[in-house]
């Protein structure tokens, strides 16, 4: 009983590099942080099928993104076809527009596709516009094999026989 | 030009009367209540934590030969057919004359890896799938593939073939397959 706890009147702790540390994660999750902004994301949720064998990433230029999702509201399948360079989104939608794809629209970035035609000529429009471009088929994993087979014969009728399958980590 | 200026200054401080008193102090121990911005530091951290999703999504290369007016013919001794059919159920069918047979998952890895090393790199894997089947079973069939292929590196680099070269091929599910395998 002899140490009396002191009341600690006028405590202070230095908080500096506790601030710092903590700003420099903030910063550090701020610019790490990727924010869905496609308007359809909400309406098509892509629950990938799990794969354990590769850790190859999406290269992120030079890519044609072809999501076969199931639409939550209508319960149908379709193709969503989109780009991911700036220039190439614009060069798919002046080529498009040029075949009569329908409703094209001045900012439209996704075009739904529901048939081989189109598809075909979206991917044929997608070498067209850029000869580097590599294709991503991002499927749901429910989604009947049917739409992967037509999409896989669409490439290979347009040469485009190089093309990755979207996955997940399995376990992550 | 230094003095001047100083000059220049003490004269206006000192035509201003009472703003003489305001000199500007040394601030010794001068302490800022740091306490809001750390809230709210804390409050982005943890935000900007939660959101980010570190788990970015894989890709599966695919190899696929273009398609072609006229077929191409391969000798039916290095045809390797895996068919799934519409329950999701696994054949293989090797050599072509073989019938097809039942196999799991775990099973093909054996018989693709063992055939492979047979033929000494010049296996053609076809993979011919229902068109019913759930993209996700024809996915771990693949998935399935990419795994058998260290074991084939392996295998052949024990047989002295040092180069590996991977024919796949994806081929149609005809009523013949469906045929063949509805009763196994």
């Amino acid at each position: 009983m002899s140490k009396v706890k002191k009341k600690r009147v006028g405590f202070v702790l230095d908080m500096t590099p506790l601030v710092d540390i903590t700003f420099l994660l903030l910063t550090f999750f701020m610019f790490t942080a990727k924010f869905k902004s496609e308007s359809e994301e909400n309406q098509v949720v892509i629950k990938r099928p799990k794969t354990s064998a590769d850790t190859t990433k999406v290269p992120e230029n030079n890519l044609a993104l072809l999501k076969i999702g199931i639409d939550s509201a209508s319960k149908d399948t379709a193709y969503y076809f989109s780009m991911v360079n700036e220039q190439d989104i614009i060069g798919v939608r002046e080529k498009l527009r040029e075949k009569g794809f329908p409703n094209v629209t001045d900012n439209q970035v996704t075009y739904v596709i529901r048939d081989t035609t189109w598809l075909e000529t979206a991917v044929e429009a997608a070498r067209y516009t850029n000869l580097n471009v590599k294709f991503a088929v991002d499927a749901d994993s429910s989604v009947s094999y049917r739409w992967i087979e037509q999409a896989m014969n669409s490439m290979r009728k347009k040469l485009a026989t190089q093309f990755y399958f979207v996955t997940d980590k399995q376990g992550g | 030009m230094a003095g001047g200026g100083e000059a220049l200054g003490g004269g206006g401080k000192q035509r201003r009367g009472k703003g003489g008193k305001r000199k500007a102090k040394k601030r010794v121990g001068f302490r800022l209540d740091m306490t809001p911005l750390v809230d709210i530091t804390f409050l982005l951290l943890t935000f900007f934590m939660l959101t980010t999703s570190m788990i970015t999504p894989q890709t599966m290369e695919m190899n696929v030969p273009p398609q072609q007016e006229i077929d191409v013919p391969v000798k039916e001794s290095e045809l390797l057919t895996i068919i799934i059919r519409n329950d999701g159920k696994l054949f293989v069918k090797v050599t072509g004359k073989d019938e097809a047979r039942l196999v799991r998952l775990s099973e093909l890895r054996t018989v693709v890896v063992e055939q492979n090393i047979a033929l000494r790199n010049r296996c053609i894997v076809s993979l011919k799938s229902d068109p019913n089947v759930a993209y996700g079973s024809v996915v771990r069939v693949l998935d399935m593939l990419n795994q058998a292929e260290s074991a084939i590196i392996q295998g052949l680099r024990q047989n002295g073939v040092n180069e590996r070269r991977r024919i796949f091929t994806v081929a149609p599910f005809t009523d013949k397959d469906r045929e063949e395998v509805a009763g196994l």
